[in-house]
């Protein structure tokens, strides 16, 4: 079941700093649920940043039922946004999960090399999101990724190692002067007789 | 039993739209292909479907392929055209034709595309047009402003 997005969080983070807000309004193109009127500077015009929430409203709630929107009404949504002089359009979406997989379909849509790059204008966003919502691509979260992942296939081998054998077998952890002890015994019978090293 | 009903009504209404979308494609299709352009229907590079596409080499090999998409509008609102103009750009056509069944609509969808506001960083009646099948199978016989111009020129001369 489709829950209704709760914009006070974001009606009240805009007002607290400052911004003239605007709710359902329509400029053309079809209706906007919240707009931001950013003034950086007075000399400058207001940007304008539009948020429009995506509504399971077509053809019941299939749409959002696996955590994902259709890419019919992401186009949609934002391209409403472009055509009503936003300057920025952020998707709300119901959850943190689904606002993340709408940010990944624009990355996706803008991916094709098209005349307007989607990514720079719009965003998934969840209305009570504290953490970044910009995806980062793993190269930038990462980067030494090749290393950490080499390091977890190590320790996942070694677990294996361990676990894999039948509980007597189980090798303990052993002094480090026994161990030294026996891997010199192991050398030393493992050689031939006429190269044993004399004992001292 | 309502419900039945509305999925019966639904149906056909969709198979109604459907019929209508491939009524208007047609004559785009045989203009296109008696044009000499390749056309491909349903272009779809992953942002839903352009219901056609005409390619075409603007008179240079080295030159880039130019896409001229159709889309097919069977009803007047503004989601469809956002999503027409959506799935045009995404699918990287050049330019958007609108396909509209009456002369009544295409005036509506014009003014729809251009009342966008001034400031708006797309200027989309530069990159949309919109007609009916008819307008576009009357007017390839007629001849533009220069070509009668220059025919006047001759008989002036």
């Amino acid at each position: 079941m489709a829950q209704a997005v709760n914009l006070d969080a974001l009606i009240d983070m805009g007002e607290g700093k400052g911004f003239k807000l605007e709710r359902d309004v329509d400029y053309g193109a079809g209706p906007i649920d919240i707009v931001w009127n950013v003034n950086v500077h007075p000399a400058l015009p207001n940007i304008k940043c539009g948020f429009v929430v995506l509504k399971a409203e077509e053809g019941g709630n299939q749409d959002t039922e696996d955590n994902q929107l259709s890419l019919r009404k992401i186009e949609e949504a934002a391209f409403r946004g472009i055509r009503s002089g936003l300057d920025k359009v952020y998707l709300v979406a119901e959850n943190d999960d689904m606002a993340k997989s709408v940010s990944g379909k624009i990355e996706w849509l803008a991916s094709h090399g098209s005349l307007i790059r989607l990514d720079a204008i719009s965003l998934g966003l969840a209305p009570e999101q504290t953490e970044q919502a910009v995806v980062t691509p793993s190269q930038k979260r990462v980067p030494q990724g090749e290393k950490i992942r080499k390091q977890t296939m190590r320790e996942r081998e070694a677990k294996l190692e361990k676990y894999n054998r039948p509980k007597g077998e189980r090798r303990r952890r052993e002094h480090p002067l026994k161990k030294g002890i026996r891997e010199s015994r192991v050398d030393r019978h493992s050689r031939p007789r006429n190269q044993k090293p004399k004992r001292t | 039993m309502s419900q039945q009903n509305s999925s019966a009504y639904s149906k056909e209404h969709s198979h109604e739209r459907l019929q209508m979308i491939d009524t208007l494609k047609a004559p785009i299709i045989q203009m296109g292909r008696s044009l000499g352009y390749e056309v491909v229907e349903n272009h779809d590079l992953g942002a839903g479907p352009v219901h056609i596409a005409w390619i075409f080499k603007p008179g240079s090999e080295s030159m880039p392929d130019m896409r001229l998409g159709f889309i097919c509008l069977t009803e007047f609102s503004n989601s469809s055209i956002n999503e027409g103009i959506a799935r045009a750009m995404l699918n990287l056509i050049d330019k958007l034709v609108f396909v509209v069944p009456s002369e009544a609509m295409t005036g509506k969808v014009k003014d729809a595309i251009e009342s966008m506001p001034d400031k708006s960083i797309l200027q989309l009646r530069k990159y949309v047009t919109v007609v009916t099948p008819s307008t576009l199978v009357s007017k390839s016989g007629i001849k533009g402003v220069h070509d009668r111009r220059s025919t006047q020129t001759e008989e002036v001369v």
